[in-house]
């Protein structure tokens, strides 16, 4: 693995040049660009926000910014899963010509998707700050925790890099993996706590007596990064969850922080990560011989 | 004898075949299936040879006997099964003219990107851009999308880049059939220069007066086996002997 890493150092500047090459091509042809790619978050995150606190009624302030601290990142993820999928598979016809550490390729798309959630965040924090304007500059939204987001970024970024190894490499074989990969994350949407909040699964569970189904959700290590999120962008405020069934929703502070359960999922981001490239590069020779 | 810049020993490779298409999860589940359809298919058995430096080496033979997958080696497209590929120096291959050239960005862009892809830094790829856009002779389309171009220029544009990144080793595989007959001399003019200079082709063609005119060396190969080795005036007789001859 080391010289595959030393390789790919070699080849570094190639990489820069394709995610730049990536990004450029996307909007080459639109006129609003980067704009376009906020629009679908916002539009859910606004979607949701009203179903969740009008016609669902929970009573929990600033659920917006608590949706899209989520949301944002999670959306990264699936379209970096997505694309990569086909990054590998599209580029075959180049690798059969030409030489160049195939690692670029997923790495290229993860890369690139990776910039834009920066942008995005970007354009996050230029909304609370607007709103901190607009109020006065009262109660300022910006709080200390925002420390952790770079942490949390690279633990974010070595997920994604080293499940877009093992996806990118799988699908040169078997084309099916993007299908499942479409449905797992169709799936994952709902067992991630982007809508609600992973408070709402420990009471429901602990309730019933089942504290142990709070942690098999967080089996999904983006559940937990999800959670990790909010508690560092969003200002600690109470939210609204029904701690009992059948009893009234209460506001209530959100549950302290587990930090075993988060760092079993930086272990787990690593872990994959370094298991991703092993399997891709035990596989790489093979893309252009596929059958 | 002079340095040697590609060195290839007993290489082997085989590639499985799938008669069926596209690979799915069916011929990971059924089993039988997998094993009735794929098959081993042997390219290249045992070939050695060295190339050194300022020498032209051309490699003949039918279609299918092995020709694109030797060169395909050099250029680390493949890892060989057995045996081993060392190459001392640059190589730009040649085995497609604009390989990885984006159609939605322009001449320049994509110059840019494709000298990088063969091994040069930005800074080094950005000095060079004019030179090869001037070789190309694309003038002023270079700043439109390459999807404008016609087929001849993607072509001249895919060789201007490949011959501006400071190669050592040359890997043709005939694709020097694309331009036009002025095109085609600045070619082989820039090839002659190349070779002068120190510098080591491999080429593959179907045209034996291009072989007989520029090899230094001859291979034959026939079914993934060299089976003639030497001066071109030589091997190609012998090659064109069993072509006419009846096949076995």
């Amino acid at each position: 693995m080391r010289e595959e890493l030393r390789e790919l150092w070699r080849y570094r500047e190639l990489l820069w040049a394709m995610v730049e090459r990536e990004l450029r091509i996307r909007y080459k042809n639109s006129v609003l660009g980067f704009f376009w790619s906020l629009v679908n978050p916002l539009a859910t995150v606004l979607v949701i926000t009203v179903v969740f606190k009008y016609v669902m009624q929970n009573g929990t302030e600033n659920y917006s910014a608590y949706v899209l601290a989520a949301y944002l990142p999670f959306i990264f993820f699936q379209i970096c899963l997505m694309d990569s999928a086909q990054s590998v598979l599209q580029a075959v016809p180049v690798i059969r010509k030409v030489y160049f550490p195939r690692e670029i390729l997923p790495l290229c798309t993860v890369f690139a998707n990776f910039i834009h959630l920066l942008m995005a965040l970007a354009v996050y924090f230029l909304y609370l700050f607007v709103l901190w304007a607009v109020t006065g500059f009262e109660t300022s939204p910006f709080t200390w925790t925002i420390g952790f987001l770079p942490f949390l970024l690279v633990v974010n970024l070595a997920l994604a890099t080293g499940m877009s190894f093992l996806i990118s490499a799988y699908n040169v074989f078997y084309e099916d993996v993007k299908y499942v990969v479409g449905v797992a994350l169709y799936l994952m949407f709902f067992l991630t706590p982007v809508m609600y909040f992973s408070d709402t699964v420990y009471y429901a569970a602990q309730s019933r007596g089942m504290t142990w189904l709070y942690y098999l959700y967080h089996l999904n290590p983006v559940a937990m990064l999800s959670t990790a999120y909010r508690k560092t962008l969003v200002p600690t405020g109470k939210i609204e969850v029904v701690p009992e069934p059948g009893s009234a929703p209460q506001q209530i502070y959100m549950l302290e922080f587990d930090w075993a359960l988060f760092w079993a999922t930086v272990a787990t981001s690593f872990l994959l990560l370094v298991v991703g490239y092993h399997v891709f590069n035990r596989l790489k020779w093979r893309f252009v011989e596929r059958p | 004898m002079s340095e040697v810049m590609v060195d290839v020993r007993d290489v082997k490779k085989s590639f499985l075949s799938n008669r069926s298409g596209a690979a799915s999860l069916k011929t990971l589940l059924l089993w039988w299936e997998r094993k009735k359809k794929l098959e081993t298919i042997e390219v290249l058995k045992g070939v050695s040879f060295q190339v050194h430096k300022g020498e032209c080496l051309a490699l003949i033979g039918r279609n299918g006997a092995g020709k694109s997958t030797l060169l395909a080696l050099v250029a680390r497209v493949y890892k060989p099964n057995g045996g081993t590929v060392q190459t001392f120096g640059r190589v730009a291959p040649l085995l497609e003219l604009g390989a990885g050239f984006h159609p939605d960005l322009s001449g320049t862009e994509n110059v840019l990107f494709n000298a990088m892809m063969l091994g040069l830094s930005r800074k080094q790829a950005r000095e060079r851009v004019d030179k090869i856009v001037e070789f190309s002779e694309i003038g002023a389309h270079i700043n439109a999308p390459v999807r404008t171009y016609s087929s001849g220029m993607q072509a001249r544009l895919g060789f201007a880049v490949a011959v501006n990144v400071d190669a050592d080793i040359l890997i043709v595989d005939e694709v020097l059939a694309v331009g036009d007959l002025a095109f085609e001399k600045k070619c082989i003019e820039y090839m002659e220069g190349f070779k002068a200079a120190g510098g080591a082709i491999l080429f593959v063609s179907h045209n034996m007066d291009s072989v007989q005119r520029f090899a230094d060396r001859a291979i034959w190969l026939e079914d993934g086996i060299a089976v003639a080795d030497g001066k071109p005036e030589d091997v190609i007789p012998k090659y064109r002997d069993t072509l006419l001859a009846p096949r076995k």
